[in-house]
């Protein structure tokens, strides 16, 4: 009777582990699509799951981006809706805020390897490329997992990763950065994102966990936008300039998540992030969803997401606004506002193999914009 | 700042913890309990796209590449 009651235990534990880990490849066909018709993007992606043995798992992420449409704006109605700086005299009622058109294409690899030791402690490392017209990034990170208990109910991680950014400044966009005497045809600006993020996982019961973590986030080098324009009044007439930021953010945060089953078939998640840096910009964002799973073949969801931020120093609107202030930004990011997201997810599983998933997403800011957010596609455990 | 500490110090002192043995886990490892039923993909996706529409990023792991974000 004992060895069965162990046997079955062994079984259980296997059968927890087995659940956590799995091979697969995830197919997913996203797509973005403001209402205004400002942007459209449609970004097909892979991601294949493979452990190898029980210590190693490899995490392979393949994206591309397709983007058209519009960023908005200023710019002067007589030369033409772009953001190309117009020369000479500009007049105050030419000036307008609007959208201007552009189209990029952006190729993006991700991949982490991650090692577990004895203790089962995880150590992940990863690396990140993405290359688009006017930008290349490179990323290096590592995070390690550490477990506080001998049942691994409490955890903690600690991680970090370096970013660096080429940003591409077109000199046919009129910039200041182009000298107009080398000839290039771009300059090429450096951007470094240093990362970190140590967090804490406490399983509170066998339905339930929370986790928190703080980060801290520091970015060095050209943060402007080439394509963003600000209207500034050096004497009476009004000229439209590039955008300028600080060339440098310091950022930090804190997170907490509570996910809990409520029933066998139902459970829910719910995450909070603060957020402040020395731009002025403060942030809360409080999510949350449940997942129901209506048999064993069909599972739904549905969440909402609420955001808002305060304006970066800055940030002005206004096309009366800037005279020589050192920094001077338009860019409705920088921008106090509000966002909600409405979301729902289907997953149907046709064989124990073969699962296919939708996921849509309803974006607004009021009274500002906005967009529908989506994703169809197949994942196949091996 | 001072009320995300406050919410901190009562969401732990609250939690009645409990040693779950591994094969009690079975539920909190099910596709359910992770955000977008566990479609990892689409949660990046979601996060590109906050990323590029908000001003604050951050606190969801210390990976996640670079922009595309005009």
């Amino acid at each position: 009777m004992q060895l069965k009651i162990r046997h079955a235990l062994v079984l259980s534990a296997l059968l927890a582990v087995q659940a956590a880990a799995e091979d697969y490849v995830n197919v997913q066909f996203m797509g973005y699509d403001e209402e205004s018709g400002e942007t459209t993007v449609y970004t097909p992606a892979i991601e294949i799951n493979k452990d190898f043995g029980a210590d190693y798992t490899l995490n392979l992420t393949l994206t591309h981006d397709s983007v058209s449409g519009a960023s908005p704006t200023w710019y002067d109605t007589f030369s033409g809706a772009s953001a190309k700086l117009p020369e000479g005299v500009v007049y105050k009622n030419d000036i307008t805020y609007g959208p201007v058109e552009y189209e990029d294409k952006r190729k993006a690899v991700g991949l982490t390897l991650t090692k577990r030791f004895a203790s089962r402690d995880e150590l992940t490392a990863g690396v990140n490329y993405s290359d688009e017209y006017d930008y290349t990034s490179k990323e290096f990170s590592l995070e390690y997992l550490h477990y506080l208990d001998a049942s691994k109910n409490r955890s903690i991680t600690a991680g970090a990763s370096y970013q660096n950014n080429d940003v591409s400044v077109y000199c046919s966009l009129g910039n200041d950065v182009c000298d107009g005497v080398s000839g290039a045809s771009a300059v090429v600006k450096d951007l470094e994102v240093v990362s970190s993020e140590v967090g804490f996982t406490q399983i509170v019961d066998k339905t339930s966990l929370v986790k928190t973590s703080l980060f801290y986030i520091h970015e060095n080098g050209y943060l402007s936008n080439p394509y963003m324009r600000v209207v500034r009044y050096y004497d009476t007439e009004p000229k439209i300039t590039e955008e300028q930021k600080p060339g440098s953010r310091t950022a930090y945060g804190v997170t907490l998540n509570y996910t809990k089953a409520l029933r066998e078939d139902l459970s829910s998640i719910t995450d909070y992030r603060f957020y402040d840096d020395d731009w002025d910009i403060t942030s809360h964002t409080l999510a949350t969803e449940l997942n129901y799973e209506v048999n064993p073949k069909l599972s739904v969801g549905a969440g909402v997401r609420y955001y808002t931020q305060t304006k970066a120093k800055f940030y002005s609107g206004s096309k009366a606004y800037f005279t020589d202030q050192k920094y001077a930004s338009s860019d409705r990011r920088m921008a106090d506002f509000d966002a909600w997201t409405y979301k729902a997810n289907a997953s149907y599983k046709v064989t124990s193999k073969i699962q296919l998933s939708g996921n849509v997403a309803y974006y607004d800011q009021p009274d500002r914009y906005n967009a529908i957010f989506y994703g169809v596609g197949v994942k196949y455990l091996f | 700042m001072r009320w995300v500490v406050i919410v901190l110090v009562l969401l732990f002192q609250g939690c009645a913890v409990k040693n779950v043995k591994p094969w009690e886990k079975g539920l909190l490892a099910k596709e359910r309990m992770k955000p977008d039923n566990g479609n990892a993909l689409f949660t990046r996706f979601s996060k590109h796209i906050y990323f590029s529409k908000e001003a604050s990023k951050g606190g969801g792991g210390v990976a996640g590449g670079g922009c595309g974000c005009n």
